[in-house]
């Protein structure tokens, strides 16, 4: 047979690559219920389109090509139901996925391709972080950041993470880069690993307080979503992708509606309680205002009194940001701000158009949220409001008071806004404001203190704000989900069919 | 089996103990209802647990970051 050394040698090579870092290490994988990076990039992608580039690369270390197949990265192309992705799966087995010269330049390829042809790029990451040796000293040190835009995001194409074992280093800072984040129970996110932090800092250091899921789930709000295996990270990074566009010039794709996703609007008041002092849970809202069964929350045990979340509405994505009365009363802190200020930059960047629900006392006030820069991040919140270029409506629901009026949307500062007949909108709840500006007290005065907080209220209804055409339109709760579909309907941007000027696409997520 | 201490999100007074030492909660299961900014506001269960103290009583003040119960994961 013709090239017959040629065909005996390439099958030989390719074997090698794919028995990646040998039995015994892909044997500890499964036996932990764990997929390896081939089987994850399988699971991925629709069956038979994956297209592997990079395969032949090794170390450029001498005493390590044999033992470098792929040099610990798989690199390639397929497609996600029907659609083009690039994929970077970090390999565990094959010297604990570290970041060489050669791998960090498959890399790059994935991330150059994926942005030129305007694609989603898809880590699954799992990384011990720079290679040792090969980074030791000037020379190796100095080797790195050959790519001087390596770090550099316009938000062109989707970045998605997921951090599928220790993910450190290079595998860390493509996660902090990511439109989305999901982890795994058990995988580890942090710059270092435990153990080089502990000798760092000669501290004992607990694995799962420096860097794990829970951990970035309720405290940095780094991860969007934790769940239980790598197939089930796998699965939402493809349900995160059915949401968005391939790239920031195109619109998202529109899902078919699922039968009776009309229905659940009609009972939003069973759902939001007519007697004030009573508190409800926003994301029911949300379900309801939205196709069935579409609403993808993100971070949310993370800042939990905004509510950020993909769903659908007759087919087309839409992004929900709400303030969550069962949390603080629904009163907005300094990370929530943060919450909504980079969903607000995902939105924006890949033509999402935004709903804001409003039932808000306001900002919190005191001590911690000025420790915490809340001022500065309250208007980052609104500077980023205002430059998002989408299609913006917002309802006022029920309560929306001073400044978080205007954060959430109040007159200019969304497309069409909305009030619901029993909306209450002022400088501040009334129950305070007659304390601040009569300094009358319930406790001290009742009945003069009543009196003034109903004559505060007096002139703060829905069609006061309507008089003076703040509101657009005053609306019976039930509607909420009919008159948003028409409104989408209007607000299309035909001029640049549908293309938002994505001012937000640089914007740092991380404040 | 951890035990972690559930705190509060709030300043505010304790208006009712809702779940019993003992119960088992799922997440987002109430176990007291504050009263803070003329709302009834309730401190849920942070995931599947049981319900091993309650701290506070009703009518008590409580501060944010206070402690209020103990639950076992």
């Amino acid at each position: 047979m013709a090239f017959e050394k040629h065909i005996a040698e390439h099958a030989q090579r390719l074997a090698k690559v794919k028995a990646m870092g040998g039995p015994a290490k892909l044997k500890r994988l499964s036996d932990q219920g764990l997929l390896n990076a081939r089987q994850r990039v399988d699971y991925l992608f629709d069956p038979g389109s994956f297209l592997e580039v990079g395969e032949f690369a090794v170390s450029d270390r001498a005493d390590a090509k044999d033992d470098t197949p792929a040099d610990g990265k798989v690199t390639g192309y397929g497609r996600i139901d029907g659609r083009e992705a690039a994929v970077v799966s970090h390999d565990i087995t094959v010297k604990s996925a570290s970041s060489s010269p050669i791998n960090v330049r498959k890399m790059a390829h994935m991330r150059r391709v994926s942005q030129s042809q305007g694609i989603p790029l898809v880590l699954l990451n799992e990384s011990s972080g720079a290679r040792i040796p090969d980074t030791m000293g000037a020379i190796g040190t100095g080797t790195l950041g050959q790519d001087p835009s390596q770090f550099v995001r316009f938000r062109e194409n989707p970045y998605v993470s997921a951090v599928l074992g220790p993910a450190f280093g290079t595998a860390c800072w493509f996660s902090m880069l990511s439109d989305f984040v999901v982890m795994r129970k058990g995988a580890q996110l942090a710059i270092s690993s435990p153990r080089v932090t502990s000798i760092a800092i000669n501290q004992h250091i607990d694995p799962e307080e420096l860097a794990g899921a829970r951990m970035h789930q309720e405290v940095t709000g780094k991860v969007d979503f934790v769940v239980d295996s790598d197939q089930a990270a796998i699965d939402m990074v493809k349900r995160f992708l059915s949401y968005l566009p391939s790239h920031h010039n195109e619109l998202p794709p529109v899902a078919a509606v699922p039968a009776g996703s009309d229905d659940a609007a009609r009972g939003l008041l069973d759902i939001v309680p007519e007697d004030r002092a009573k508190v409800y849970d926003v994301r029911k809202v949300i379900a309801a205002i939205a196709d069935t069964g579409s609403v993808l929350p993100l971070k949310e045990k993370f800042a939990r009194t905004a509510v950020t979340a993909l769903g659908r509405i007759e087919g087309q994505t839409v992004g929900f940001v709400a303030s969550n009365p069962l949390i603080k009363a629904g009163s907005l802190d300094a990370d929530s701000c943060d919450k909504i200020t980079t969903f607000l930059v995902l939105c924006d960047s890949f033509n999402i158009p935004i709903v804001l629900l409003v039932d808000t006392p306001g900002f919190l006030i005191g001590v911690e949220g000025e420790r915490k820069k809340a001022p500065g991040r309250v208007m980052n919140f609104m500077a980023a409001l205002q430059m998002c270029t989408v299609p913006k409506f917002s309802i006022v629901m029920r309560k929306s008071y001073g400044q978080a009026y205007l954060n959430m949307g109040g007159t200019r500062n969304t497309d069409e806004m909305l009030a619901w007949y029993c909306a209450d909108v002022g400088f501040m709840d009334p129950n305070v404001g007659v304390n601040v500006v009569y300094g009358v007290t319930r406790e001290k005065e009742p009945e003069r203190f009543q009196q003034l907080v109903d004559e505060i209220r007096r002139g703060s209804g829905p069609y006061d704000l309507a008089s003076i055409f703040a509101a657009q339109k005053v609306i019976d709760p039930r509607e909420s989900r009919s008159v948003l579909a028409r409104l989408l309907q209007v607000h299309r941007k035909r001029p640049s069919r549908g293309i938002g000027k994505h001012h937000l696409g640089n914007w740092p997520t991380t404040f | 089996m951890a035990v972690e201490k559930v705190k509060s999100e709030i300043t505010g007074k304790v208006w009712k103990l809702i779940a019993k030492p003992g119960q088992k909660l799922a997440e987002e299961e109430t176990i007291i209802l504050i009263e803070s900014m003329k709302m009834e506001i309730p401190v849920m269960a942070p995931a599947a647990c049981t319900l091993k103290r309650v701290l506070v009583g009703e009518g008590d003040d409580v501060a944010e970051g206070q402690d209020l119960a103990e639950i076992e994961l």
